[in-house]
C-alpha cells in the first residue's frame, strides 16, 4: 500500500469525466493536498500524503465508485504563515472544495477561517488534542479519548503515578499536559515537572537534568519532530548511565509517535509506549493491515469515505460537509454531530524496531469534549472496507 | 484576596436554552452546542418554565427587555451569555442589567460557544462567591458594636482588653462559631443575667 504514484490509474479523460474501460463515466473530482514536505515534521506529512494518494489511487480505479478524485497539492514546507493563503488558493482558483491535509494543531487553526469562509472541509488526519468540533472539518484521527486518556489508565496501575510532561510549544503539548496533569492529580499522582521547547529546537538538555533529579515513574512525551528525536536520543543515553530511567522502569509515552517517524529515532525508539488506533499489521481498521503507519491509515480512510460520500450523488462534490452528511443515506464513519470517527484503542511498545501491541481496547467513539462519558463502547464496525 | 482556582466544567448533558426567534444564528449556535455534548432547547419571545430547569442561558441582545426572564432584573440563578448583533450602546447596557456573563457575537458561525460557556460559568462562579463574601464581611461589620460589648463585658471582671479580647477568640474556636456570634452570645448572656460558659456545650 505504499505508492507515489497520483491521478487516475486506468483510463482516459473526457471533458472532465473518465471513462473507465468497461465501466460506466466517473465524475473527475479535484481534490486538495496541503502537506508539508519538508521541515520539522515531514516525516508525518509524507506518511498521510502516502495514505491519501493510495486511497486516490484505489478510488480511481474501482468501478463501484462513479468518481475520480485529481489531487490538487500545494506545499506549505512547514511554514505555518503560509497554509491558510495555500488552502485559499485550492479552494478558489481550483474546482476542490475538500482538502485532505494538516498536521500541526497550529496550522489546522489557521486553516479552519478559510474553509469556514469558502464553503470548504478539512479532512484532518492526525491525532490531536481535543476540544473542538469545526462544521467544516472531519477529524479522522484520534482524540484524548481514544489516546491519551487510555493510555493514562494502562501506565499509572503499570509504572506509578508520578509523571514528567514535556511538549513542544504550542496548542498540542499544553493541552495534552494540561489534560494529564488534570487526570494524574485526580488520580493521587505527581506531576513531577513540565517543559516545553520550541517546535525544531533540540535544547534537551535541561529536561534531561531535571528528570535526574526529580525520578518520576513515566514520561509523556509531547514534543513533535526533531525536538522529540534530540530527547529520546538522550534519554536513551540517561538509561544507560542509569537503569532507572530504562523503559521497563521509567518509559516514555507518546499519543502521537507512530511507524512512520521510527526510521528517524532508531535505537532510541526501543522501548517506547505509544497509543493510537492503529500499528503495523493490525487489523480491521481501516482495512487488512497493509498500512505503514496510523497517519497513512487515517488519511486513507479520509479519502475514500470522501469517495463515498460523493459516489452516486451528482452535484454533491460543491456541496458543504453538513449538507453532505445530512445527505448521506450510507452507513459513513463521521459523527454527525463531532464530526469525529469510532476508532480502535491500541497500546503497543516498540521492539526490536516495531510496534507490539500490549492492550488493545476494541472500538471507542470520539468524544472531543470529554462529555459523552469516555471509554463508551460502541457497536464493533460492521462495514467491509475493500 | 487569593485568586479563585479556575474550573473547567464537564458540559455532558448540561442543558442550555436559547432565547431568541428561530434564526440561523439559533442553528449555527445549537450545531456548536449539540457537538460539545450539551442538550439544547429554543424559545422566543418568552424563556417558559422549561428554562428554569436550564444550566446556560443565550439570550438575544437585541431584542430582549426585561419581562422575557422570571426573575428579578439581573439576578439570574444561572450563567447568560448574551447574542449581539447591533453593538449599540443601549443594547450592551441592557445586557448587562440583565446580567450577561458573556457574550457571542452574531451572526454565530463555527466557534465561540465553548469558550462563552466556560467564561461564563466562571464568571458567574465568581460573582455567587464575592456576593456569599460581601454579605459575610457586611453582617461582620454590622457585628463590630457587640463585639466591643462582649469585650468590655468580660474586661470588667478584672482583665485587660487585649486579655478579654484573648478570651472571646478562644470562646469562639472552643464553641465551634465566628467571632462574632460569640460576642453575640456573651451580650445575649448578659442581658439574661447568666454567664456564657453555662450553656451547654456543642459536640
Amino acid at each position: 500500500m505504499r505508492t507515489s504514484s497520483s491521478g487516475p490509474q486506468q483510463g482516459f479523460y473526457v471533458c472532465g469525466t473518465t471513462i473507465l474501460r468497461g465501466q460506466g463515466v466517473k465524475r473527475r473530482i479535484e481534490l486538495g493536498l496541503l502537506y508539508s514536505r519538508s521541515g520539522s515534521y515531514s516525516l508525518i506529512s509524507e506518511a498521510c500524503r502516502t495514505g491519501a494518494l493510495a486511497a486516490i489511487a484505489m478510488v480511481n480505479a474501482d468501478p463501484a465508485l462513479d468518481v475520480t478524485f485529481l489531487p490538487v497539492e500545494r506545499d506549505p514546507g512547514g511554514n505555518i504563515d503560509a497554509y491558510g493563503p495555500l488552502c485559499e488558493d485550492i479552494i478558489r482558483t481550483t474546482g476542490a472544495r475538500h482538502v485532505v491535509g494538516c498536521v500541526t494543531s497550529w496550522s489546522r487553526k489557521e486553516v479552519i477561517p478559510t474553509v469556514e469562509k469558502f464553503g470548504g472541509t478539512l479532512w484532518y488526519a492526525v491525532p490531536y488534542e481535543g476540544f473542538e468540533a469545526s462544521d467544516h472539518v472531519v477529524y479522522t484521527h484520534a482524540c484524548p479519548n481514544q489516546h491519551l486518556l487510555p493510555l493514562l489508565d494502562w501506565v499509572m496501575p503499570a509504572h506509578g503515578c508520578r509523571a514528567y510532561l514535556i511538549g513542544s510549544n504550542y496548542i498540542w503539548g499544553w493541552e495534552m499536559n494540561r489534560l494529564a496533569r488534570e487526570r494524574i492529580t485526580t488520580a493521587g499522582g505527581e506531576v513531577t515537572g513540565e517543559r516545553y521547547l520550541p517546535i525544531g529546537s533540540h535544547e534537551v538538555g535541561r529536561m534531561i537534568e531535571e528528570l535526574r533529579f526529580t525520578r518520576p515513574d513515566f514520561i509523556l512525551n509531547s514534543l513533535i519532530g526533531a525536538s522529540s528525536y534530540e530527547f529520546l536520543a538522550a534519554y536513551r543515553a540517561l538509561g544507560a548511565e542509569d537503569a532507572h530511567f530504562r523503559p521497563e522502569t521509567c518509559p516514555v509515552l507518546s499519543c502521537n509517535l507512530t511507524e512512520c517517524e521510527l526510521p528517524a529515532l532508531g535505537p532510541s525508539a526501543e522501548g517506547l509506549v505509544a497509543a493510537g488506533p492503529y500499528f503495523r499489521g493490525v487489523t480491521g481498521w481501516p482495512g487488512a493491515g497493509q498500512f505503514g503507519s496510523s497517519h497513512e491509515a487515517a488519511a486513507y480512510s479520509a479519502v475514500r469515505e470522501l469517495a463515498r460520500l460523493l459516489s452516486h450523488r451528482e452535484g454533491a462534490e460543491g456541496l458543504p460537509l453538513s449538507h453532505l452528511l445530512a445527505g448521506d443515506t450510507g452507513a459513513g464513519i463521521v459523527d454527525p454531530e463531532t464530526h469525529h470517527t469510532v476508532l480502535p484503542v491500541i497500546i503497543a511498545r516498540v521492539k526490536d524496531g516495531a510496534f507490539q501491541p500490549i492492550k488493545q481496547l476494541g472500538a471507542v467513539a470520539g468524544d472531543p469534549y470529554l462529555s459523552r462519558g469516555r471509554m463508551a463502547p460502541v457497536a464493533p464496525m460492521l462495514r467491509v472496507v475493500s | 484576596m487569593k485568586r479563585r482556582s479556575i474550573r473547567i466544567p464537564n458540559l455532558g448533558n448540561a442543558r442550555a436554552h436559547i432565547l431568541h426567534r428561530p434564526h440561523p444564528t439559533v442553528q449555527a449556535l445549537t450545531r456548536q452546542l449539540t457537538a460539545i455534548g450539551l442538550v439544547v432547547n429554543q424559545s422566543w419571545p418568552e424563556l417558559g418554565a422549561e428554562a428554569l430547569a436550564a444550566d446556560y442561558i443565550f439570550f438575544d441582545a437585541d431584542m430582549g427587555h426585561d419581562a422575557m426572564f422570571p426573575w428579578e432584573a439581573g439576578q439570574p440563578p444561572v450563567p447568560m451569555v448574551a447574542l449581539i448583533g447591533s453593538e449599540a450602546p443601549g443594547r450592551i447596557e441592557w445586557s448587562l442589567k440583565a446580567g450577561a456573563h458573556a457574550q457571542l457575537l452574531k451572526p454565530v458561525g463555527d466557534s465561540g460557544a465553548y469558550s462563552a460557556l466556560i467564561i461564563a460559568r466562571n464568571a458567574f462562579d465568581a460573582q455567587k462567591a464575592l456576593s456569599a463574601e460581601i454579605a459575610d464581611l457586611k453582617r461582620r461589620l454590622e457585628d463590630r458594636q457587640t463585639v466591643v460589648r462582649a469585650v468590655t463585658l468580660l474586661a470588667a471582671r478584672g482583665k485587660t482588653e487585649a486579655d478579654a479580647y484573648a478570651q472571646l477568640r478562644q470562646m469562639a474556636m472552643a464553641w465551634r462559631i465566628s467571632f462574632e456570634d460569640a460576642a453575640t452570645r456573651i451580650v445575649a448572656a448578659q442581658g439574661a443575667g447568666k454567664d456564657a460558659d453555662d450553656r451547654p456545650r456543642r459536640g
